[in-house]
């Protein structure tokens, strides 16, 4: 396809007669980007299916490397970042180089960003079902390969910048507003949250512990849904949809407008994963009520997508490219709607740890991300290899209807799931007794659901088969076509706004004003405080109006200004970005709440902690949460609401995010070892009906206590106090708790059981759940065992 | 819907690559649920702050001390549980049927679907591990037995059903299932 130089119309007055210029964009950049991205997104959601089944029906697990707790951090690593990756980095280099009118500087990097990113995808799928996993939700990667994907994101940054800079055109349209925001926070996301301390090869520990790495943990999980999932796509509708359907984007002001309100608003949501737990109250309202803020700038991106299509509806109807768009966007609208919802504190009391929670993500997966995916694969794929259209518009048309019968399959059979199971668990008797004691209960009534799910799922993997065989066939029909233009490239003749000019227009000094208001509220007292909101409130209105009222024509516009200046717009975003999360996490890391720092924490006993290793190892987290919220429902069937002393020296934190079994913080000493013992090796001889995966290994495999001290003083240095002579008796401690534990074991029956077994080191764990350590100093009792 | 007024016309910069942009004003429903939350917000937080909205802990605290007071009206009002009632319930076909269904759900994994005992003690023969009499069983599902592995059965059950499986209990005691576990504890 051959770009026309039509769209090239520097600013009215300025042009000087420049140089003309003839731009080949690198498009095999994106040829490979799509190739890759339509596979890994078959293998992921292959992945997803199995996934989908183990649940439904336990056989379906295979230890010890494909049972569910491995396999689900490999589908959702697999999907957000090699699908969705793959995806945004075709479609950010080819709307990149044509919207600024310059090719990639680099080929030489481009190959590195592909072939890194491919490698790193591999080490993923390599690793995760061997078992190596920070455990932490869509951050398992070990610390070799975060360190691999921060290289490869910098070599990213470099080719996009670079690009940038060797722009063209002046002003920098709405889609690379989206994609700076993109790059530069899931940089700042990737590294703060991945900061660990490795023990060895592939083994580390997070340096937050607790309350603060959930708190890390959360603004990461929910920011990567916000700037890898959100913000390049938003980016890419911007670019593709009004190209496919040839119509004006609605509304400048209103991209103006939710761009900034998006990305400012977006970085403090994250509490909303942790309502109603143990994390500081002040934080959750927070994060309550960005969420709920949320809800207007997500829509203006919907409005701006759908509105564009104005005038285009029977295109629509025709054509599948724009048919995906329409849905995509739809489904966008109502994931984001769904998001404020959900996190509502007493709504998110009834969601939280449901099925409810992943219906609401794969309404924004399968239907944004996936359909906008699609979309963009059938316009770009003919482009890309000189074709007219695509091998068969019927096929596409077939894969539409049923990705999206197949997505409303899956997320009304979660809705009935999630909320099924929510109120069973809350249901109380007449007598104030839960209606289900059992959990078990609970989960065998939603199972119909998980079978539904798992077609509905099925579904829309087909329908990626049959838009990769549609892609391959029109690709094999054409001939590879790399995009060219002509440019009359500007000479610059002090047509740049002056720099003082941006930084000190009125909005700028606006902001500023309001923003040192504001942060003067967090350290004056409550009352203060709201003398000086009303302050801000009346500020940021007045203010507004003096704006406009300010306004003069004759002048360009301040954001029209910004929109020149890519180093500028680049360190306004990173500022709004970084506003939110300086302001939730600093103060949460810096200073650890009394509460936390009751007499009664101690840190886990060396095999105790060896069996935590194996608790995150087997993903057990990924079912079980450890976190009981204060409802009297939840008390009952589990104990205590759970408090920050209790996981303050967990690292990474454990708390979990879904109950597929029951919770597990009180979990220590509710049963006999030997109970825990026959319930590893068959779950379903002491629950019958239970859903979880066989771990008959545990029983052979050992753990290699020589590497315990090795993980004590890791763990020291991330701050759980050990002292010396903890760390020295380290090994023998292990061994005596383990021989206690094998010898219990043997006497209720179990026959020959290892002390060093791994299913000792579990047992030891989690008999420890809940409960403090017996021994009050463990290097004494070791020294009186001893005697 | 705002009428499409195209304010960049006249204005050919905003053209990108061929996509052209339009300046429409933006919609007022839009305007006002941006407006609505952020008002919304500002009121929840300071409501949050100083003291009028109750955190999830306060909420909680409420609901507990009313749980009480509604336990201990329910216990005042059924009397004590004593030996003499649990044994009439034992000889009670609806409760034994329920206490049953409690059994097979909540007992059997540890005491087998008999009773004859796999992880937990044999409750069909004639010896007891911590005490024989209706009211020590009753405690014992209630409150458990930590140190031994028996779950605190109590709040999760409620006293209701902890009754009903108590006569359940009661009513198969010394049948001697076959293939029980050995004897454990002291004759009754």
């Amino acid at each position: 396809m051959t770009a026309s130089a039509e769209g090239i119309a520097p600013e009215a007055g300025r042009r000087v007669d420049g140089e003309t210029r003839r731009i080949v964009y690198n498009d095999s950049i994106t040829r490979w980007f799509v190739g890759a991205s339509v596979i890994w997104g078959i293998v992921g959601m292959l992945v997803g299916v199995l996934a989908a089944l183990q649940l439904a029906f336990w056989q379906a697990n295979l230890p010890p490397y494909l049972t569910y707790g491995r396999i689900r951090p490999l589908h959702t690593n697999a999907v957000i970042f090699a699908f969705v990756g793959n995806m945004v980095f075709a479609g950010i280099y080819y709307s990149t180089q044509r919207l600024v009118k310059a090719r990639l500087p680099s080929d030489l990097l481009a190959r590195i960003h592909f072939w890194g990113w491919q490698l790193i995808i591999v080490a993923a799928a390599v690793t995760l079902p061997l078992g190596f996993t920070q455990g932490k939700e869509y951050a398992e990667l070990e610390w070799p390969i975060d360190i691999a994907i921060a290289v490869v994101w910098v070599v990213f940054a470099i080719q996009f910048f670079w690009t940038l800079a060797r722009r063209a055109e002046k002003h920098l349209y709405v889609a690379i507003w989206f994609y700076i925001a993109t790059i530069v926070t899931v940089a700042v996301l990737h590294i703060v949250n991945s900061l660990s301390i490795p023990v060895f090869g592939l083994k580390s520990y997070s340096i937050y512990g607790g309350a603060k790495d959930a708190l890390v943990q959360w603004w990461y999980g929910h920011n990567a849904v916000a700037f890898f999932l959100t913000t390049p796509v938003l980016g890419i509708m911007y670019y593709f949809l009004p190209k496919a359907a040839d119509r004006p984007v609605y509304s400048y002001r209103l991209s103006v407008i939710h761009f900034w309100s998006l990305i400012f608003v977006y970085i403090w949501a994250g509490p909303h994963h942790l309502l109603n737990t143990a994390l500081p109250d002040w934080a959750q309202t927070l994060g309550m009520v960005f969420s709920v803020m949320l809800w207007a700038p997500s829509w203006g991106g919907m409005l701006n997508g759908l509105l564009t299509l104005k005038g285009a509806w029977g295109k629509v109807r025709t054509d599948p490219v724009l048919k995906f768009f329409a849905a995509g966007v739809t489904f966008y609208g109502m994931a984001t709607f769904e998001g404020p919802l959900l996190s509502i504190k007493s709504v998110n009391g009834l969601a939280h740890y449901t099925d409810w929670i992943i219906g609401h993500v794969h309404s924004g997966t399968l239907g944004w991300n996936g359909f906008m995916a699609a979309g963009m694969f059938y316009w770009l794929v003919p482009r890309l290899f000189g074709r007219e259209q695509l091998w068969s518009k019927k096929l596409a048309d077939a894969h539409f209807w049923i990705g999206t019968f197949g997505i409303l399959l899956y997320v009304v059979s979660m809705w009935v799931s999630g909320i099924t199971q929510g109120l069973m668990w809350r249901a109380t008797d007449a007598q104030g007794a839960l209606e289900y004691p059992n959990f078990v209960e609970t989960l065998n009534a939603i199972r119909p659901m998980y079978w539904m799910r798992l077609i509905g799922g099925s579904m829309y993997l087909v329908g990626m088969l049959m838009m990769a065989f549609n892609l391959a066939r029109t690709a094999l029909a054409g001939k590879a076509v790399d995009g060219e233009t002509t440019v009359v490239v500007e000479r610059v003749e002090a047509t740049e706004p002056p720099w003082a000019e941006i930084l000190f227009g009125t909005p700028v000094i606006l902001v500023t004003v309001v923003a040192v208001l504001a942060a003067t509220m967090a350290v004056v007292n409550n009352e203060a405080s709201l003398f000086l909101a009303t302050i801000v409130v009346v500020a940021a209105i007045l203010g507004t109006i003096a704006v406009h009222l300010a306004y003069d024509r004759t002048r360009p516009k301040w954001h029209r200004m910004l929109e020149g200046r890519a180093l500028f717009f680049t360190a306004f975003t990173v500022i709004a970005v970084l506003a939110g999360g300086v302001a939730e996490l600093v103060p949460s890391l810096l200073v650890t709440p009394t509460d936390a720092m009751s007499a009664e924490a101690k840190p886990y006993r060396a095999l105790e902690l060896e069996g935590r290793d194996l608790y995150v190892r087997e993903g057990c987290y990924l079912c079980h949460s450890q976190m009981i919220r204060p409802f009297t429902f939840e008390t009952k069937r589990y104990g205590d609401p759970s408090t920050l002393a209790e996981s303050v020296y967990d690292h990474p934190f454990q708390w979990g995010s879904k109950r597929t079994g029951p919770d597990l913080a009180r979990e220590g000493g509710k049963y006999p070892n030997i109970w825990h013992y026959r319930h590893m090796v068959d779950p379903r001889s002491v629950s019958p009906g239970s859903n979880m995966p066989p771990f008959p290994y545990l029983l052979t495999d050992k753990v290699d206590l020589g590497r315990t001290q090795d993980k004590m003083r890791a763990m020291r240095s991330v701050g759980v106090p050990y002292e010396a002579r903890d760390i020295e008796a380290g090994r023998h401690d292990a061994e005596v708790q383990g021989a206690e534990i094998a010898k219990n074991l043997r006497d209720d029956g179990a026959g020959q059981v290892d002390p060093q077994s791994e299913i000792v080191a579990l047992v030891a764990y989690l008999q420890r759940l809940g409960k403090h350590p017996e021994p009050e100093n463990p290097a004494a009792h070791v020294a009186s065992l001893a005697k | 819907m705002s009428t499409d007024e195209n304010r960049h016309e006249k204005d050919e910069s905003h053209v990108y690559d061929g996509i052209v942009e339009h300046d429409n004003e933006l919609p007022l429903w839009w305007q006002l649920t941006l407006y609505g939350a952020v008002a919304f917000a500002f009121f929840y937080w300071f409501g949050h702050r100083l003291g009028a909205i109750a955190t999830p802990g306060q909420v909680y605290a409420v609901e507990v001390s009313a749980q009480r007071a509604a336990d201990a009206e329910r216990a005042r009002a059924r009397g004590a549980v004593d030996d003499a009632t649990l044994a009439t319930l034992g000889r009670d076909p609806a409760t034994l049927a329920q206490g049953k269904q409690v059994f097979t759900t909540t007992c059997a994994p540890c005491h087998r679907a008999d009773g004859g005992g796999v992880i937990g003690p044999n409750l069909t023969d004639a010896y007891w591990l911590h005490g024989s009499k209706p009211t020590d069983i009753f405690a014992n599902v209630r409150d458990g037995v930590p140190a031994k592995g028996m779950p605190t059965w109590g709040p999760q059950l409620g006293v209701e059903r902890v009754e009903d499986v108590v006569a359940y209990v009661l009513s198969i005691r010394n049948t001697n299932v076959p293939g029980g576990k050995p004897p454990q504890g002291e004759l009754e």
